[in-house]
């Protein structure tokens, strides 16, 4: 018997010889009777009229006719649109600098794709491109960071107030309002200030205050203070003291009565508020008191 | 282009085919009211999206809006389908001969409401609307063998559990 027999038998479709061993079989009488009765069956009522009626007046009455003149179009058109967006997105994406910013009271650590290390100070922020770091060694400051670059091409840090390049080394560049110096500690560092260059072999620092360039002493140690959690200054202006320690303690700096261009030389801690307020006072001959997240420095002999 | 939007052409487009959409729902779900929604629904869509759908396309369409508007909503439900008409009650039979038949179509009934969807649904076509194979082939989008094989297990499972075999 042929695949789907029964079927083929109900449609008369089967051979003289394959309906006559199918009729030799148990099941034909019963097949027979099903063909039989099966054809006897009815569906419920169906009022074609009626339903036609009902379909006209209720429902097609109200329901608008889409015509749609050229669908395919409209989706070209939507399709484009989010082409454009999407691949815009990835190269905006892409080429947007990386950036890291620290707080007030902050610091943190960053490692560039050749594996040279950045330490952010207090309220700064660097970016670099990370796409184009390898032909380009170019880092953008505003604040604070202690450099140590790997050996390679030149390497160039760009701030507000000059550039400063370097081939592999190790250097501090402070970037700060009306501030701006830069110390080396190990290699030779290349300071672009109002199109003067200045070279700076280790151990030395440049130092811009108010756009003049000042002498300094030899810098101390091998990195820069605020590595180990202190902050140093020699013959800084005490205006600039306490904007460091604004940044370093994320509080608000008031002075009465105080000079706050007297020059300061000395050190104090980035952890303990108190040893750095009596670092500041004592040597300046002020006096200070907190009042919540404010300092107010004053003279000794005003109450 | 001549399309499904004219009046006459979709009102002989009904003519012709709701009350075979009317009848495939229901043998597929047993259930006359949702037959009859369907049949509305399917014709609204083909109205609605008359200028997209061709007159020689317009019959599948319909058997699929038909089909997926209920697919899901009543797939739970038991079937309860009656087909069986009671036999005249005036002829020449003898009564032994009524009762046997009158039994025979109980368990036709019952048998039908145990087969699945797909093999009632092309057994009913057949025997009720009269489709031919490649018509309900058509209905179901499938191929004219796929048919055939329903309709073969239907047969066998109807005369089995007929016979309590």
């Amino acid at each position: 018997m042929q695949e789907n027999y029964l079927a083929k038998w109900l449609n008369g479709e089967l051979s003289e010889d394959e309906l006559a061993e199918f009729k030799q079989s148990d099941a034909y009488a019963s097949f027979i009777k099903l063909k039989e009765v099966s054809g006897t069956l009815v569906a419920p009522e169906f009022d074609v009229d009626k339903s036609l009626m009902e379909l006209q007046n209720e429902r097609i009455g109200n329901a608008p006719k889409v015509i749609t003149l050229n669908p395919f179009k409209k989706f070209l058109r939507v399709a484009a649109v989010i082409v454009v967006l999407l691949t815009g997105s990835y190269f905006f994406v892409n080429s947007m600098d990386q950036t890291v910013t620290t707080q007030l009271a902050e610091r943190s650590e960053l490692l560039l794709p050749d594996s040279s290390k950045i330490i952010l100070n207090a309220d700064s922020k660097v970016s670099y491109s990370e796409k184009k770091w390898n032909e380009k060694r170019n880092v953008k400051l505003k604040g604070e960071a202690f450099f140590k670059v790997a050996k390679g091409k030149k390497f160039t840090v760009s701030t507000d107030h000059g550039t400063v390049s370097v081939l592999g080394t190790q250097f501090n560049v402070e970037n700060r309002e009306g501030f701006f110096e830069v110390t080396c500690y190990e290699g030779l560092v290349s300071v672009s200030h109002k199109n003067l260059d200045t070279k700076l072999p280790a151990g030395t620092s440049f130092l811009v205050l108010e756009g003049e360039v000042m002498e300094v002493s030899k810098p101390k140690g091998i990195q820069p203070s605020w590595i180990n959690n202190e902050s140093n200054f020699a013959s800084i202006p005490l205006s600039y003291v306490f904007k460091e320690l604004e940044r370093q303690y994320d509080i608000k700096v008031n002075s009465k009565d105080v000079d706050t261009s007297l020059l300061f030389t000395g050190t104090f801690s980035n952890t303990d508020l108190n040893m750095a307020l009596k670092s500041i006072s004592t040597p300046s001959r002020i006096t200070y008191k907190i009042e919540g997240n404010n300092v107010l420095f004053y003279a000794k002999n005003t109450p | 282009m001549k399309n499904v939007c004219e009046e006459q052409l979709f009102s002989s487009i009904f003519k012709t085919n709701s009350k075979t959409v009317f009848n495939y729902i229901y043998y597929k779900f047993g259930n006359e009211e949702k037959a009859h929604d369907a049949v509305q629904e399917a014709f609204v869509k083909l109205w609605e999206n008359c200028a997209k759908v061709l007159p020689e396309k317009a019959k599948s369409y319909l058997y699929t809006v038909a089909n997926n508007t209920y697919l899901n909503v009543i797939k739970a439900e038991k079937v309860r389908l009656k087909y069986a008409q009671p036999t005249l009650e005036h002829s020449n039979e003898s009564p032994e001969f009524l009762l046997e038949e009158k039994e025979y179509k109980e368990k036709l009934d019952k048998a039908l409401n145990n087969l699945p969807e797909n093999q009632r649904t092309t057994f009913l076509l057949n025997r009720i609307d009269g489709k031919k194979y490649a018509e309900i082939a058509e209905i179901e989008g499938v191929g004219l063998k796929a048919i055939e094989k329903r309709m073969h297990l239907a047969l066998k499972s109807l005369r089995e559990e007929i016979d309590g075999i």
